[in-house]
């Protein structure tokens, strides 16, 4: 009758995860930072090739950790490259979803403040912030999935609406020409779409609690491809509607679109505040997954209790995130956890994923 | 250290005290000196037969036990059979015989003997017989079963549960012949003990939630149980929530439902409330009505009552949020007139809904505990006359009238009396988060509710219900109501024995 051992997720759970984990400051950033880079309407390949990519790794982290079925990333890592290599692996990944984690609040606390809150500190909201999550992380994966349940049709239904009203201003002359400069300026560009896809790391972890860890590729295919999906819808609506230059021009491209148009004789006339709101949760989830998963990281690295941690991880993230002096750091430090999580998730599971068949061979031989 | 529990427990039945012996004159001395205390407690001597001479006495306690039976079927009948000394029958087996009581036992001692004549029983006590016979004579207290009050339906049967724990029972009987509809007894209460009633059907309730529910049940430890939401209280799983855990009703017709769903009714003696075990959220979004009612208004109800639920919690703060602190996000003619509306309002709009917020609480309360006839009276001097007062004399604005007043009529419209007490109590939270940061706090309140939601369990069951885990077969009976035909399985979240509906 408890709910104790009740600490396992189904397939569905694990998709619901994986997607509200991507889902973050991309959808107000990405349509700009890859307009930048890619310069023609051609964006939304660039997205569609980072999907592509983001699945292949993600394939790649689910498939190792499906072979040590019931364990974390944290626990079987020392079994797979040794105590050391494996040890400084996992330390560097508690880093960098400390790191990852410190981002997304400040990213969240830039844009309340810009568009919502304004006069109000950046540390109020972050602490706010940070303690409502500290509430969900507390109680382990199973509150996590089933919160991030409610929040996902939240998020469809308001961004269907508000993507469909924007119908209004989308012209679809502005994504042209296809491939008028041939395709490489989107190779420029997937980079960047590549890190929007952050996120299908997290398989190194929730693959253990998944009933059917079998499932695990399944999970990455159709988590990214839904928020590709919703990147996709962003990246097409946004250039359509404000053209390639507006897109570049503006810090948050997303809501300058929705704020661009209003509907006379609603409840509402404008829906950058529904937006902002479903964006605030996407950030919420994001950042609980990433607390949980350094907080996991460690408690499964050191063998110790996982609450300790997550509270310990609260200042650390907080003043991490109080670094950046202004919102343009605050790019540049994504940035820079962007080109440490491409070696941390693109290449090492690869090395890790070989070095587990090979050993495991070489067992086999004995 | 002093523990008024420890060394004085009740008398209690299992104790054989004073032993009956079978010797008339002694016995009855030992009762004389036992009812010394119980001034409703009375003896009534006579003898068995017209002439035999054997000596027998009747022990009951006044009004508990029906002065009629007792005259006809234990006196007259006793009085006028035929005792003939000569049968080779024994006496006790004589006695059992001539008397037209449906309800007899055998008690051996005084202090047992007793325990049951408190309580309604009488005990006859016969002359070279070891022992007594207990009668039970008890006398009801007629209740009718009158429609629910804190329930109404428009259509639906208009009949409730009373205070009579066999004429609950009863009722649930009658909904149709059912060999597996099982009610256990229970008892409650350490001082004053009391009939608790377990009821389940039994293929298709889980078999550990009935056993959780009698184990939480026995492990009850207060000196008396007076009405039902003491056992809710003692048996809930989060004394912390603001949620009832534990859905309360007078309707049997709910009650009946939910057992067939594979839930577990608790009805306690003396109280027409009955307990439904698990609880989910949804449960206290619905009504009987839904389902007698045509699929389509049932579902537009149900969507309806949704709307309600979510106007009654976040109107008052969505207000705050966006007049102090984004005017820019509503139309702007809206925002104008609605500024032009408080110019002459001195408080902030938190302040300002609250004072209103508050007097709409106070005006419910009094209402509810004056009598009846005062009541509407009330209604219409508090929100119209101080309503119209407060809007004229600038300390609030009209637009806030008209958001109070919709979220009042909102709280209204769910069907559950405690669940809108959780959502009342929520709204002031809400609004203390809207005045400190806006929406940005309202949100951060949804996600500490749903955070709460999720995390809490009602016997197991996941109290935000269908909504999370994805159940989707759940879903045809939780935000829309699908035509009944299409109801097939039970809800499966409670993981019932039988899960298909059959037959």
């Amino acid at each position: 009758m408890n709910s104790g051992s009740n600490n396992q997720i189904s397939t569905q759970q694990a998709v619901v995860i994986l997607i509200n984990y991507i889902l973050a400051a991309g959808i107000l950033t990405l349509p700009r930072t890859s307009a930048e880079k890619v310069g023609t309407p051609d964006v939304w390949l660039a997205v569609l090739i980072g999907g592509a990519i983001a699945i292949a790794a993600g394939s790649v982290m689910a498939k190792l950790s499906e072979r040590y079925p019931g364990r974390t990333f944290f626990e079987y890592s020392t079994a797979v490259a040794g105590k050391w290599i494996g040890g400084i692996v996992s330390l560097a990944m508690i880093v960098y979803f400390i790191a990852i984690s410190a981002f997304e609040v400040r990213t969240m606390a830039e844009v309340t403040c810009f568009f919502l809150l304004e006069g109000t500190p950046n540390w109020a909201i972050v602490i706010a912030f940070m303690w409502i999550g500290i509430y969900l992380v507390a109680g382990g994966i199973d509150p996590i999935a089933r919160l991030f349940e409610i929040i996902l049709p939240i998020t469809i239904i308001i961004f269907a609406i508000v993507t469909l009203l924007s119908m209004r201003i989308f012209d679809f002359e502005r994504l042209r020409p296809v491939l008028g400069l041939g395709f490489s300026p989107v190779w420029k560009g997937v980079k960047t779409t590549t890190l929007a896809f952050l996120g299908p790391e997290i398989m190194l972890i929730i693959t253990a609690f998944m009933k059917r860890p079998a499932s695990a590729i399944k999970v990455v295919v159709s988590g990214v491809s839904i928020a590709a999906a919703f990147y996709l819808a962003t990246v097409i609506l946004v250039i359509g509607g404000l053209s390639l230059d507006g897109a570049r021009a503006s810090t948050w491209p997303t809501i300058d679109l929705i704020r661009s148009f209003e509907l006379q004789g609603l409840l509402l006339e404008r829906f950058d505040s529904l937006l902002l709101t479903i964006w605030i949760m996407q950030i919420f989830s994001t950042f609980t997954v990433t607390l949980y998963a350094a907080a996991k990281g460690a408690s499964d690295l050191f063998k110790r209790g996982f609450k300790p941690f997550a509270y310990c991880f609260l200042p650390i993230i907080f003043l991490c995130a109080m670094l950046p002096k202004n919102i343009n750091e605050t790019f540049q430090m994504g940035d820079q956890i962007g080109h440490v999580a491409l070696v941390l998730f693109g290449v090492v599971p690869l090395l890790f994923l070989v070095l587990s068949f090979l050993r495991r061979k070489r067992r086999g031989r004995r | 250290m002093f523990n008024p529990s420890i060394g004085e427990a009740p008398p209690s039945e299992d104790e054989a005290g004073d032993p009956l012996t079978g010797k008339f004159d002694e016995d009855m001395a030992v009762f004389e000196q036992w009812i010394e205390n119980y001034d409703d407690v009375g003896i009534r001597n006579f003898e068995l037969g017209v002439d035999s001479g054997i000596r027998a006495a009747v022990v009951y306690a006044e009004g508990l036990s029906d002065r009629n039976v007792l005259d006809r079927q234990v006196l007259q009948a006793l009085m006028n059979a035929d005792f003939d000394a000569g049968s080779d029958v024994p006496l006790a087996d004589r006695v059992l015989r001539q008397m037209p009581v449906l309800k007899t036992k055998e008690c051996d001692s005084v202090r047992q003997a007793m325990g049951q004549v408190l309580i309604g029983w009488a005990a006859l006590i016969v002359d070279g017989v070891q022992g007594a016979f207990m009668l039970g004579v008890f006398k009801g207290v007629p209740r009718q079963m009158d429609e629910p009050e804190s329930e109404g339906l428009i259509r639906g049967a208009r009949v409730g549960f009373n205070e009579n724990l066999h004429d609950n029972t009863a009722i649930l009987r009658r909904f149709g012949e059912n060999q597996s509809l099982f009610i256990l007894k229970m008892k409650v209460g350490r001082r004053a003990k009391r009939n608790v009633a377990i009821a389940y059907i039994e293929d298709v309730a889980k078999p550990e939630l009935v056993e959780e529910v009698k184990s939480r049940i026995s492990r009850i430890d207060l000196d008396s149980v007076l009405e039902s939401g003491y056992i809710e209280q003692m048996i809930e799983d989060s004394t912390l929530s603001p949620f009832p855990q534990i859905q309360s009703t007078e309707r049997p017709d709910r009650v009946f439902g939910a057992l067939l769903e594979g839930r577990v009714a608790i009805l306690l003696a003396g109280t027409p409330f009955a307990l439904i075990v698990p609880a989910t959220l949804s449960m206290f979004l619905q009504s009987p009505e839904d389902y007698f009612e045509r699929w389509l208004p049932g579902t537009m109800f149900r969507l309806l009552r949704f709307f309600a639920l979510m106007v009654s919690l976040l109107a008052p703060s969505l207000y705050i949020s966006f007049i102090s602190f984004h005017p820019g996000l509503i139309p702007t003619k809206l925002a104008m007139s609605i500024i032009g509306s408080r110019v002459n309002v001195p408080f902030t709009a938190l302040v300002e809904a609250l004072i209103l917020e508050v007097s709409i609480e106070l005006l419910r309360e009094a209402g509810l505990r004056l009598p009846k006839p005062i009541g509407p009276a009330m209604g219409i001097v508090g929100g119209l006359v101080i309503g119209e007062a407060a809007v004229q004399a600038g300390i609030v604005s009209p637009i806030l009238v008209i958001v109070i007043a919709v979220t009042a009529i909102s709280s209204f419209a769910i069907p559950h009396y405690n669940i809108g007490l959780s959502f009342r109590m929520l709204r002031f939270v809400s609004m203390f988060c809207a005045g400190v940061f806006g929406l940005f706090g309202v949100i951060l309140f949804f996600l500490a509710l749903c955070i709460h939601l999720v995390n809490l369990r009602s016997f197991g069951v996941p109290y935000a219900g269908p909504l999370v885990s994805y159940q989707f077969e759940d879903w045809k009976d939780f935000l829309i109501r699908v035509p009944l035909a299409a109801m097939k399985r039970r809800p499966k979240m409670l993981k019932p024995k039988q899960p298909i509906r059959k037959g």
